[in-house]
């Protein structure tokens, strides 16, 4: 006989009380590198050393394009004066000129994942929101199958070449109101692949994004987050830096 | 009221006319020669069939007496006049539907095939009325060699020979029989046979009832001698198949009803068991072979054995409860099996013409290569969507109220006491009830596969709807499926004036309580029980309705009083309005209010959507066909692998399942057959010595016996 009810009462409840409390466990998020001002030689080091030319130096100041980081630490590791890093996860922002849900869609909305052509992390990490940790059905949030029944278009991934029709057929296949949400900074901004001769430059090349979520995976908490704020259940961060200029490393 | 005789007479003189004039007029009046003499004897058939099934009286005359033989009688007795009104609803439409498609067989004059198919109407009546045994056996005989030469006018002879010799082995069986029940009297006609049936010790009526079941199950399409169904049915003209899959398959459990509840009379609970394990195994057997069937024709030709199965357990059933003595459960098991045979006849013929026009239009049987026929062929679709409704047994149709009588009158079996026959009712009801699930799976399947999604095949895609005057008869039918569907109340009655006489009970008091009737409606009933169905409304209407009621309700015995019930006839209106009242609310609320967008099919987002990338019928088929591995037990019979330098780019593999029976009855059959012949033939070595010394042999043995005694 298997004893799962007894080890589940045992257990207990393990689930994430965010978004109703803080989540602070240990390497729940991965951090992400914030904007400094130090001096300029300094700074010209800083930008160097990142692979993905995510720290855009402006004589002393480093800004951080957080669409191009991917956690790699150089500036965080094996340097004199690292750059800080911020240990959130609630780095979801929504385009300016995108529109949240109406309120019927804050208990209940419907999200179609297309992988398009990603390295499987960011997928990973999508799943993890169904686990009993994360727990997304909690909070009326839904995969599903069919673009038929969705409201938000997950995409992860570069858009590959192969990929676009399929994303695009997906997109004209949902009903209005329909969102697009881009996950992980290969979606945001082509990441350590693209453009390439395959690969744009993220899912903004080919639909027009309504809500950006960055990291490379991004954590789950930050998806949520992300899903939170398109429904407006948690106040939306809008994205007022300019869009990501382009050519990769 | 009219004379019965000079309507059968009129009947046969109409089909005779049609043979006379199909044969002497020009080709170009085969046809319609056909649809008028052989759909006016239809309809004079069923007038008659009617006449006598509501007659107080029955119809009894010696045709002819022959020195030597006895008299040749016919009588129309309850049972009979059932089994002509089933035959005439099902030829009237076959009839015309033949007229329209005699001239597409390429075989020999059309004249020829028609007055064969006129000549099987006259032999399926005669062997229904005939009443005696040399009149029934003749009538047989002349049956199985037209079937034979009907289903030999296609294009292979090899199952037309197969289901002649098997179809002897029967009749040698049931001739046996009829000897043996004819042995002790020394007489051959029924009504004599019936008095003395009643003095047979029980080993006889044992053997008896082994030797008919086996013979009659030949044509019956019951385990194990049912091998020749699929193959015949197949290879049947499209023209004829509809009439031998309606008709002739009820000859079968008319010879088994016929000869072991009139003639012989119940008392042993053996051939009752034997009828239900054997009827419910054969239900399973054929419905597991049609579900992974890929041939349309054969797909039905399994199924047909399915019902022939669900029809002898309930049979079984019936047989079962009479010999322990329960009346009324026996009356309503036994009307249950001839509902659903009237039922079974009615939708298997729709279902074969729907076929046959089918593989006209697309070109093939194969349900791989068909898909999408719906858009092209609507008519045709709607009339095979009826009939497949109706044989997954789903209401409203018919399949679904006798499929529910018969599992409900399984139920009853909780009063019974012996142990023996409980496990027996159990394991059929649990075949019967897997098999109505597989059912389902199955002819959704083979609609799904042949008419909707994307035409798999170029000819799927060049498809174009039948003439009228193919789709008339299958109207006609498509409606008796919904009036036999959603009046069951009516046809109960009907059909319990058949059992009546055989069981000594009504089931129309025990399944249609009279609620319709203001006066005393409970005193069939207990008061409780009828008042809380007043209450719940069963007497709606019965100011405007005749009849006893529009629902099925029973309640069990005393050791388990459920209550069963069931009405079609609401369903079907509440159905109806329930579908009215949402498409009116959809149309006020949503349709007329909102705009409509309109965006392509989610094909899953690839380039092109292909016919090769949708289900095919036998990927539809794949689960069923992994479970019941064990009993299906696929051989792989052809793999190849394609390798392009060194990967293997392809491996295609051929799967085939032998048929059970085939299997385990017909190959070790022929093998035993050819093992006696090889063994003989060591005797035919050519050397005239030796067949001078075989001579010598026999005249010394001769001489040798004439000399001892």
């Amino acid at each position: 006989m298997s004893r799962w009810v007894l080890k589940g009462l045992q257990t207990g409840i393990v689930t994430t009380r965010y978004p109703g409390g803080e989540e602070g466990a240990p390497g729940i998020s991965p951090g992400i590198p914030q904007d400094m001002v130090c001096s300029g030689s300094h700074a010209e080091a800083l930008a160097l050393r990142c692979p993905t030319a995510a720290l855009q130096r402006e004589k002393d100041q480093i800004s951080v394009l957080r669409e191009r980081c991917v956690h790699c630490y150089r500036c965080a590791r094996g340097i004199t004066k690292p750059i800080q890093w911020e240990r959130g996860f609630e780095w979801a922002r929504i385009r300016s000129d995108a529109v949240v849900f109406p309120k019927a869609f804050q208990q209940s909305l419907h999200i179609r994942v297309i992988d398009a052509g990603d390295c499987g992390a960011c997928l990973h990490e999508v799943k993890l929101m169904n686990n009993p940790f994360y727990n997304m059905h909690r909070l009326g949030f839904f995969i599903t199958p069919t673009p038929r029944k969705a409201d938000i278009l997950l995409v992860v991934g570069p858009v590959t070449d192969h990929m676009k029709r399929a994303m695009l057929k997906a997109y004209e296949a949902m009903p209005e109101p329909r969102r697009v949400m881009a996950v992980g900074a290969c979606a945001l901004s082509g990441g350590v692949f693209g453009p390439g001769f395959v690969t744009g430059s993220g899912v903004g090349d080919v639909l027009s994004v309504d809500l950006v979520i960055p990291g490379c995976p991004p954590p789950p908490l930050a998806i949520l987050h992300g899903l939170l704020t398109i429904t407006g259940r948690k106040m939306a961060l809008q994205d007022d830096k300019p869009a990501v200029p382009g050519g990769g490393t | 009221m009219t004379d019965p005789g000079f309507l059968l007479t009129i009947t046969f003189v109409l089909y005779f006319l049609g043979i006379a004039a199909v044969l002497w007029l020009p080709e170009k009046m085969t046809a319609p020669a056909l649809a008028g003499f052989g759909g006016l004897g239809s309809l004079l058939l069923l007038v008659t069939g009617g006449d006598a099934l509501f007659s107080s009286s029955t119809f009894h005359s010696t045709l002819w007496a022959i020195p030597g033989i006895g008299d040749l009688t016919i009588s129309i007795d309850y049972l009979s006049a059932f089994f002509l009104v089933v035959t005439a609803l099902v030829a009237l439409p076959a009839v015309i539907f033949a007229a329209a498609r005699i001239a597409d067989e390429q075989w020999c004059h059309p004249g020829y095939r028609a007055a064969l198919y006129l000549g099987l109407l006259i032999a399926i009546p005669l062997v229904v009325i005939s009443a005696d045994v040399f009149l029934f056996l003749v009538a047989w005989e002349v049956m199985s060699i037209l079937i034979y030469l009907l289903v030999n006018s296609g294009h292979s002879e090899r199952p037309g020979y197969l289901m002649l010799a098997i179809g002897e082995a029967g009749t040698l069986a049931v001739l046996l029989a009829f000897l043996l029940l004819a042995g002790t009297s020394g007489t051959l006609s029924f009504a004599e046979l019936k008095v003395s049936g009643l003095s047979l010790g029980p080993g006889l009526r044992w053997v008896i009832f082994i030797l008919s079941f086996a013979g009659f199950g030949v044509k019956g399409g019951l385990i194990p001698m049912n091998f020749w169904i699929p193959r015949a049915y197949t290879a049947a003209p499209n023209a004829f198949i509809p009439l031998i899959a309606g008709a002739t398959l009820n000859m079968g459990l008319y010879g088994i009803i016929r000869v072991n509840t009139d003639l012989l009379p119940i008392t042993q609970a053996g051939p009752g068991i034997t009828m239900l394990i054997i009827g419910s195994v054969t239900a399973l057997i054929g419905i597991l072979y049609a579900t992974i069937e890929d041939d349309f024709k054969t797909l039905l030709a399994h199924s047909s054995i399915e019902n022939a199965g669900i029809i002898t357990a309930a049979l079984g059933a019936g047989v079962l409860f009479l010999a322990t003595g329960h009346r009324v459960a026996a009356a309503m098991a036994l009307l249950a099996a001839l509902y659903h045979l009237l039922n079974h006849s009615i939708f298997k013929t729709l279902l074969f013409m729907g076929a046959g026009v089918v593989e006209e239009a697309a070109g093939t049987r194969s349900l791989d290569r068909m898909g999408g026929l719906l858009k092209r062929m609507p008519w045709t679709g709607f009339f095979m969507l009826v009939g497949v409704l109706s044989i997954a047994a789903m209401p409203p149709f018919n399949g679904f109220v006798s499929e529910w009588l018969t599992l409900e009158s399984l139920l009853r079996s909780t009063e019974l006491t012996s142990l023996g026959i409980k496990i027996a009712f159990v394991v059929a009801g649990v075949a019967l009830a897997l098999t109505a699930g597989l059912a389902v799976t199955c002819f959704v399947r083979a609609f799904a596969m042949g008419f909707l999604g994307m035409p798999r095949s170029e000819a799927a895609r060049s498809t174009h709807e039948t003439r009228s005057s193919a789709l008339r008869p299958m109207a006609l039918l498509a409606l008796a499926c919904l009036a036999f569907g959603v009046l069951p109340t009516y046809v109960i009655p009907a059909v319990d004036r058949v059992v009546a006489p055989l069981t000594g009970a009504s089931a129309t008091r025990a399944l249609v309580p009279p609620f319709f009737e203001d006066s005393a409606p409970v005193s069939e009933l207990p008061q409780k029980f009828a008042s809380e169905f007043h209450d719940l409304g069963a007497q709606l209407g019965h100011s405007t309705m005749p009849g006893r009621g529009l629902a099925v309700i029973h309640r069990g015995g005393e050791k388990n009083p459920v209550v069963f019930a069931m009405s079609t006839s609401y369903m079907f209106v509440t159905l109806i309005l329930l579908l009215g009242v949402c498409a009116g609310v959809v149309w006020l609320v949503v349709v007329r209010r909102r705009k409509t967008v309109r965006r392509p099919r989610w094909d899953g987002g690839v380039r092109h959507l292909m016919p090769e990338m949708t289900y095919t019928a036998t990927g539809f088929a794949q689960p069923v066909r992994v479970v019941f591995e064990a009993i299906l037990r696929p051989q792989i019979v052809d793999r190849r692998e394609t390798i392009a330098k060194y990967f293997r780019v392809a491996i295609q593999q051929e799967r085939k399942e032998i048929h059970l029976v085939d299997r385990l009855v017909l190959h070790p059959l022929a093998v035993t057959a050819q093992w006696i012949a090889s063994s003989l033939a060591r005797m035919h070595h050519g050397q005239i010595n030796a067949y001078a010394g075989y001579a010598l042999l026999v005249l010394v043995l001769f001489l040798v016996i004439a000399s001892t005694t």
